[in-house]
């Protein structure tokens, strides 16, 4: 299990900061390479939970290993032997949801299901680091940062290894967007909060929140756009003058829906994994049923 | 006014022999007459006819009227204001010879904006020359939308714009979005936005544009004939049936249609000048062709009087 090795000299230079904060709890000392866990994640439930997992997680992000991380996250956590690990976790608003892999069931019955699964292709979400920031010394001493307060009040900075963006504010508020998954946000923004922190302002964690996610599929055969118009005409937008796809706006999980007539569809609006899944599991009956003939 | 009201209020009045029987009344000369027996029963009531006849020839500047415009009692809120009009002596004028008493504001200052709104409203119709009916259509969609307050933020303008948008499409001529912007100082974003907007918050729907609402007015601004304009149709018509164009807007399928047909006839249109009339890119109108152009023997109607054969058209 190799560690987190790109820089050695980091390790050091973290303990020197962690000293820097009261660390109300002490360190786990079980690993030893993890860089983030003197950041007080602090949220109402119990923050060793939220350290362990954070700690594993990066493991798992680090080592590169699979792309199910959801899933192997979700044994980890099974087997630890800490009892209230399951429902501190999923009752915490701000931990990563540990959603099943599988898509929730949808009200067609499992044989009609459509086998095919949204990927996440955005996903956004916001934390506040609790600190003023001044935005003109971030911007000058960290790399790969932008200021122009003429057109923009925030410094935009983008990191590379979850291949993010984020916009950090003087006020200490931070969105983070670009990634891929929620765990992946999750350690984005935590290293946007590091990098931060490295510059000598007094970053925490709070409130890491997911706001919006996208996610994108297709379903293999051509859409007659203008027959569902008519049909769901309280839900749809179509307006070939205006944009080439029908927008679906859905109530059920309140999340809007872009469908093209190649068959591409787009799910935006979710807070959760769960949403999307439901989304297209919902939509996919109605699509079939307005399949071009050809 | 009680001129209105066909049902008289029966204590005042009634046909001693038909006491039941409805009172028609007579506006000109002020009666009321029985419906049934034709016994005039009420008398000298108010006349609203109007004051004097003026006559075309007349000196414009003498009109003696003192009642006004006509009411427009649907749209506004009642249009009853006093109004002091332009004097007639020396003694209305003060030291510096502007009148006195100035008061030609502040009539139904509630609903200045929407009396300015539906100004502009009529001065877009005119523009394009849109019958009075969609004129009165998108003046009452403004009222709808004005009332609700829901779309409060945004411009009376872009909500004008939008509301014309909306009257021509259900009155099923409708104009392209950029037709509208033409005729407005709004972006083609705005009323589009204003559009989504209006439709959500009057809870109304607007049928799909097609093809062939756009032909006959594109093809009459390009001087083409009625032939060519039905041979368009029917290319544009048989080409979104076999589904040879799809996700291409209908505007710019229907511009294509036109280019193929006025190059088969003796009347042939650049892509540009198509493009111009239809406020499409010459190069949107030259991918839908290049979709349409295999197909082409099939999409011209039957009795087409081909000028150019179907084999030499342009090939681009």
């Amino acid at each position: 299990m190799s560690p987190y090795d790109v820089d050695p000299v980091q390790t050091t230079e973290d303990v020197l900061f962690g000293s820097q904060f009261n660390q109300p709890k002490e360190l786990p000392t079980d690993f030893s390479s993890v860089d983030l866990s003197f950041l007080p994640d602090i949220t109402q439930d119990n923050k060793e939970q939220n350290l362990f997992e954070d700690g594993h997680e990066m493991q798992k992000e680090l080592d590169g290993t699979t792309p199910n991380e959801d899933s192997s996250i979700l044994t980890d956590e099974s087997s630890l032997a800490y009892p209230d690990a399951s429902q501190g976790t999923e009752a915490s608003g701000v931990c990563p949801p540990l959603t099943p892999m599988a898509p929730m069931t949808p009200v067609t019955p499992a044989s009609e299901s459509s086998g095919i699964v949204p990927q996440l292709q955005n996903i956004v979400s916001t934390v506040n680091l609790a600190c003023k920031l001044d935005l003109k010394n971030i911007a000058l001493r960290a790399r790969n940062a932008e200021y122009n307060p003429k057109r923009f009040a925030a410094v935009i900075m983008r990191i590379r290894e979850p291949r993010t963006t984020a916009l950090i504010f003087s006020s200490g508020k931070m969105v983070c967007t670009g990634a891929k998954s929620e765990e992946q946000s999750r350690l984005a923004a935590r290293k946007y909060a590091r990098v931060v922190q490295k510059l000598g302002f007094p970053a925490k964690f709070l409130d890491f929140k997911i706001q919006n996610m996208v996610g994108s599929c297709d379903v293999r055969f051509p859409i007659r756009l203008e027959g569902l118009v008519l049909t769901h005409q309280q839900f749809s937008s179509y307006e070939p003058e205006l944009f080439p796809g029908l927008i679906y706006r859905m109530v059920k999980p309140r999340i809007v829906l872009l469908i093209f007539v190649s068959g591409k569809v787009v799910l935006t609006g979710a807070k959760e994994r769960s949403e999307i899944y439901e989304a297209f599991e919902s939509i996919y009956p109605i699509l079939k049923g307005f399949k071009k003939a050809s | 006014m009680a001129s209105t009201s066909r049902l008289d209020v029966l204590p005042r009045v009634t046909c001693p022999n038909h006491p039941d029987s409805i009172l028609v009344e007579d506006y000109r000369a002020g009666d009321m007459i029985c419906s049934e027996c034709g016994l005039v029963v009420g008398d000298r009531v108010i006349d609203v006819g109007s004051e004097w006849r003026t006559f075309s020839n007349d000196k414009a500047t003498k009109d003696p009227s003192r009642v006004g415009d006509t009411q427009n009692p649907l749209l506004s809120d009642g249009d009853l204001s006093t109004m002091i009009g332009k004097g007639t002596g020396a003694a209305s004028f003060d030291e510096f010879g502007n009148s006195k008493y100035q008061n030609r504001r502040t009539m139904s200052s509630s609903d200045r904006a929407m009396m300015n709104a539906f100004k502009e409203i009529t001065n877009m119709a005119d523009r394009i020359n849109l019958p009075r009916n969609i004129v009165d259509r998108t003046n009452n969609l403004f009222k709808q939308v004005y009332e609700q307050k829901s779309l409060k933020g945004r411009s009376n303008d872009a909500i004008a714009s939008a509301c014309l948008y909306i009257a021509c499409r259900q009155e099923g001529v409708p104009r392209t979005f950029k037709e509208i912007c033409a005729v407005s100082r709004i972006s083609k974003k705005e009323i589009g936005r204003c559009f989504k907007l209006i439709l959500k918050a009057l809870e109304t729907s607007v049928d799909l544009i097609t093809t062939g609402d756009f032909m006959s007015r594109f093809c009459s601004n390009l001087g083409l004939p009625k032939q060519v304009q039905m041979a368009a149709t029917h290319i544009a018509r048989k080409a979104v049936e076999l589904d040879l164009v799809p996700g291409r807007s209908p505007i710019s399928v229907a511009a294509a249609a036109i280019y193929m047909a006025s190059q088969a006839s003796a009347e042939k249109r650049t892509q540009k000048e198509i493009g111009d009339i239809a406020g499409v890119a010459d190069v949107t109108i030259r991918q839908s062709y290049r979709l349409i152009y295999p197909r082409a023997p099939d999409l011209f109607p039957a009795d087409f009087k081909f000028d150019t054969p179907v084999d030499k058209l342009p090939q681009l």
